[in-house]
């Protein structure tokens, strides 16, 4: 679904260069669920700005779902981000005057849907997330929980091969946070492949791997909930 | 997708009100500020002819005194309006389709209704062809015949208000009015005739944008009565015989001729007969300066007359420069409308919009803004020509809004407002969303 290799971003300034990863390689499969964790820094937001094509790389290559995205333009980097990626964000990142229809409509419209598949999508997302009696409200009206509820279902709605998710709980309470975990484990048992970034060691353990990673490179893997390889993972630079 | 942007655009209205209205307000006054000017000036400059423009023409021709001449100056009023000799010989060329030759009548009407006493009323005195030339409208009757202006007859053309105010709706065809201290028999009335510029009158008292002409006598019978000319004159001091024939036989100039021909190609024939003209009167000792003799068009003639005036052009030009000034307001006032919608940008783009759908969003969102803005700047451009109007009549003919200011107005202010949002719209394209999703 994702794969990564010899992949490098660096962030260059007139006095300085910074590398925010290097020779990073990474190989997520269809169907995973997989947790990002590492210190402030390390690069965990970069690879998920790289992974879902809001920044371009540096240098190596990026396989997104078979397309190699080096070199695209920014239409057809778009085109790929509507129609593969969906993304869930720790500030939910509503659009505020929208209804919550209108805010799942968004990707949507993109995409060029027709009317009648646009609402039958809308609806269906917004049900899944358990909102579908309030697609008339607007994100005002709606808690931290709910909000990324509705940020769930515009990420699903348009039947993306990949989640990304930047510490979609970290803004919420830990009741509200256990809800839209198992949301997620529930849109995952579906298909939907998953890359979460988050500090949370617990939500990280719940998944079947989990990619740690410090000064831009992938440090370690657990996988299964145990650890398999505590070993800094070959970066091949 | 144009539909969903507008819909968004209309909704963003809603957002930062105050902004928003403030933007409105700068557009529509800009807007407003530059239509009135631009309607006024639109009615000035006006072609009142545009059908035959091209082939009708004031021959200019000069008479004057070698004293005074510098070559290649561009002719003065005494050139622009002609001798009666000239006028006459013009008139029996047979010469182009259509000829007239008129001046300006003045004096005292007299009602047959007892409840009305004698006023004072404007006319002109032209040939029959006059009528056809500048395409007059007729309510009842027409113009006088031929024979009558051979004749000199005592016959008359009424505008209708004067008909109205003599004889109240009933068609006077046939019935004599006392005009000028003598009866006219009625031979038609015009229809209302609010041709502008008045073509006929771009010299004359009344001007280009004064009132209608309220009757037209024959020239003949005008000549005839020695009726005094309502108008400029020029003599240079070649009046040497008193009183009215005196004029008459005289190089004072005080009529105004105009050719019709059939087509504008008949210029250079018409050109070719005034040169002979020239040439034969030169034989005879007159126009001594051999200066050049020029014919000009309806349009070349309003513009030679500077019927639209360097005071009303400059107006228009300030009125721009308002209008600028204005777009360079709604330009700041654009950028930080949407420099706190850098958030939106980044969640659209992480969506799935490319730059140009943040492009075609942003700027139909700001024409929207001009729509919004053209509405209250027709609003106020009405208001403004109203208070124009209203502060002479002449500025009463010429400040109302018609159908073609009516879509400058809206294609004004949709353009000023596209114009005003390249900029920020250009500028919230470059949202780098990465940034902006974090910064949440």
């Amino acid at each position: 679904m994702l794969r990564m290799h010899n992949l490098s971003k660096v962030y260059r300034t007139h006095m300085i260069e910074t590398h925010a990863l290097r020779g990073f390689e990474i190989n997520v499969e269809q169907g995973e669920f997989v947790t990002v964790t590492g210190p402030s820094g390390s690069g965990k937001t970069s690879f998920l700005n790289i992974a879902g094509l809001l920044e371009e790389f540096t240098d190596g290559e990026y396989i997104l779902d078979g397309v190699n995205v080096k070199g695209m333009d920014d239409n057809a980097r778009s085109r790929l981000r509507n129609e593969k990626l969906g993304f869930i964000f720790q500030g939910f990142n509503l659009i505020p005057d929208l209804s919550l229809f209108d805010n799942v409509d968004v990707p949507l419209r993109y995409r060029g849907f027709n009317r009648a598949e646009r609402k039958e999508r809308i609806e269906d997302a917004l049900a899944k997330v358990g909102l579908a009696s309030r697609m008339k409200h607007y994100p005002a009206e709606l808690s931290g929980g709910q909000q990324q509820r509705v940020a769930i279902a515009r990420a699903l709605a348009g039947s993306p091969r990949l989640l990304l998710a930047d510490e979609p709980t970290g803004n919420l309470d830990t009741q509200m946070a256990r809800g839209v975990m198992e949301l997620l484990e529930e849109i995952n048992a579906q298909g939907t492949t998953i890359l979460m970034v988050t500090h949370d060691p617990e939500l990280a353990e719940r998944t079947r791997r989990n990619v740690h990673i410090i000064d831009g490179q992938v440090s370690d893997l657990v996988q299964h909930g145990a650890s398999l390889a505590r070993a800094p993972y070959p970066a091949s630079a | 997708m144009f539909d969903y942007y507008f819909k968004l655009g209309l909704r963003s209205l809603r957002r930062n009100r105050a902004l928003t209205a403030l933007m409105i307000l700068t557009l529509a006054v800009g807007v407003a500020a530059s239509v009135s000017t631009v309607t006024i000036l639109h009615a000035m400059s006006g072609d009142p002819l545009p059908h035959k423009s091209d082939r009708m023409f004031v021959p200019v021709i000069d008479i004057l005194p070698v004293q005074g001449y510098v070559p290649g100056e561009k002719p003065g009023f005494a050139q622009s309006q002609m001798s009666y000799i000239d006028a006459r010989n013009f008139m029996s060329s047979n010469v182009g389709v259509r000829r007239t030759v008129m001046y300006g009548v003045a004096g005292q009407v007299e009602p047959a209704r007892k409840d009305l006493g004698s006023f004072f009323a404007q006319g002109m005195a032209p040939t029959r062809d006059f009528f056809a030339m500048f395409d007059a409208p007729f309510l009842y009757g027409q113009p006088w015949r031929e024979e009558d202006d051979a004749s000199g007859a005592d016959v008359i053309v009424l505008s209708r208000a004067l008909a109205e105010k003599l004889v109240g709706t009933s068609n006077p065809v046939g019935q004599r009015v006392m005009v000028l201290g003598r009866p006219y028999l009625v031979t038609g009335v015009l229809a209302t005739w609010d041709v502008v510029p008045r073509p006929h009158h771009i010299i004359g008292s009344k001007g280009a944008f004064g009132a209608e002409d309220e009757f037209f006598i024959p020239f003949a019978s005008a000549i005839r009565h020695e009726t005094e000319h309502d108008g400029g004159m020029s003599c240079n001091g070649d009046n040497n015989v008193p009183g009215y024939q005196g004029m008459l036989k005289s190089g004072c100039t005080w009529l105004q001729f105009w050719f019709e021909m059939a087509s504008s190609g008949d210029r250079a024939q018409l050109q070719q007969y005034l040169d002979a003209y020239a040439g034969e009167q030169r034989k005879l000792g007159r126009m001594p300066r051999n200066a050049p003799n020029r014919l000009y068009d309806l349009n070349e003639w309003m513009s030679f007359l500077q019927v639209v005036d360097n005071d009303n052009k400059l107006a228009a030009w300030l009125a721009f420069g308002f209008l600028l000034l204005c777009l360079v307001n709604t330009v700041g006032l654009l950028l930080a409308k949407f420099s706190v919608r850098a958030t939106e940008v980044g969640i659209r783009r992480a969506l799935g919009a490319t730059r140009r759908d943040i492009f075609r969003q942003f700027l139909i969102e700001t024409a929207v803004i001009g729509l919004a803005g053209g509405v209250l700047g027709l609003l106020l451009a009405f208001a403004a020509l109203a208070v124009v109007s209203q502060q002479s009549a002449e500025l009463g003919t010429v400040a109302h809004m018609d159908i073609p200011m009516l879509l400058l107005t809206f294609a004004m202010s949709v353009t000023a407002a596209l114009l005003a949002g390249l900029l920020p719209t250009w500028r919230a394209c470059q949202v780098t969303p990465a940034i902006q999703l974090k910064s949440q």
